[in-house]
């Protein structure tokens, strides 16, 4: 995983970085262990949400943002429960 | 008189998802499979569509796709470990509190400004459809790390990337590049404020070559002077 060697680097260089995982990466996250993972239940390529799912994007956003916060080891994987959800036309 | 061309075997058209004559990102997947598993895969992709006609819920054929594909990700339990494989990493210190924070951005979406054409190999202009032809080269070149202005409008970002299905952040850019959540969460008070510039580059790259620009990457980030940094892989 690409992110994962930029994850260790920029860390290391004295940036704390949170990485939005979905979930068929999130073996790599774990191997690599890259310091704070959020683990979404998303397809690939998807990983903030559906287009146009505003609140789904800032429920990942603040997830990731909140691992900031409560960080205190490397290798910290979190993962959201909520599945993947299509913007509907109607909703 | 021509021969009639012989059909394409099972084992054939499954793979022809990844990169072959029916190319399609969201099911690369089924190369990895067995010609039974991707039998039963698109057999219950059928069956479920078939309860779709009456019920008109598309969630059990995405949740089956889904399953399907993280499934084919995992690594078997008799594969070697990858050689980036750490037992432990970097944990710095988080300075301050998110309210003060000033955070950055990095994607590996593939996105770039309208006008600022990384043009990968040279090639001006490159669709996304060339640069899945050239995803080899992709996976054998140093990547290209694009700036992006945080007061670039959305409707100013491009996005080309020959390792997954794009369709998704040509709908929305904020599916693989969260510019507009980020700006909402600075001004509502979330965060502190953002970096000047964000980053993106097409993450199928070979790894060897991203780890030897990575220190001019983290060097440039460190001119944003951000407190964190989000990372986004796709």
């Amino acid at each position: 995983m690409s992110v994962g060697h930029v994850a260790r680097a920029v860390e290391e260089s004295g940036i704390p970085t949170v990485t939005v995982v979905t979930k068929s990466f999130a073996h790599r996250a774990s191997e690599m262990s890259i310091p704070r993972a959020l683990v979404v239940r998303h397809p690939v390529g998807r990983p903030m949400g559906a287009p146009l799912d505003t609140s789904r994007h800032t429920h990942v956003l603040n997830a990731a943002l909140g691992l900031f916060e409560s960080t205190t080891v490397n290798g910290t994987i979190v993962e959201l429960p909520e599945p993947y959800r299509p913007m509907r036309s109607d909703s | 008189m021509d021969e009639p061309e012989a059909p394409d075997s099972f084992g054939a058209f499954r793979e022809s998802f990844a990169y072959g004559e029916r190319n399609d990102l969201n099911f690369k997947f089924m190369k990895s499979m067995t010609d039974a598993e991707a039998a039963s895969f698109l057999q219950k992709l059928l069956h479920q569509l078939g309860d779709t006609y009456d019920t008109g819920d598309a969630m059990p054929l995405i949740e089956t796709a889904y399953r399907t594909q993280v499934d084919s990700y995992s690594p078997a339990p008799d594969v070697p470990p990858s050689m980036f494989t750490y037992a432990d990493g970097p944990l710095a210190p988080v300075q301050t509190s998110l309210r003060n924070a000033r955070v950055g951005l990095l994607t590996a979406s593939g996105h770039f400004v309208s006008g600022d054409d990384p043009n990968p190999f040279g090639e001006i202009a490159m669709t996304q459809e060339r640069a899945i032809e050239r995803s080899d080269h992709f996976l054998s070149s140093t990547p290209l790390l694009s700036e992006i202005p945080v007061t670039t409008p959305a409707t100013e970002l491009r996005v080309r990337h020959a390792g997954y299905d794009i369709r998704s952040s040509l709908k929305d850019p904020n599916v693989t590049f969260p510019i507009d959540r980020m700006k909402e969460a600075r001004d509502n008070g979330t965060i502190g404020g953002l970096a000047s510039t964000f980053f993106s580059f097409p993450g199928i790259t070979v790894q060897g070559r991203l780890r030897n620009v990575l220190p001019q990457w983290v060097e440039r980030i460190h001119e944003e002077d951000v407190d964190v940094m989000l990372l986004v892989p796709v």
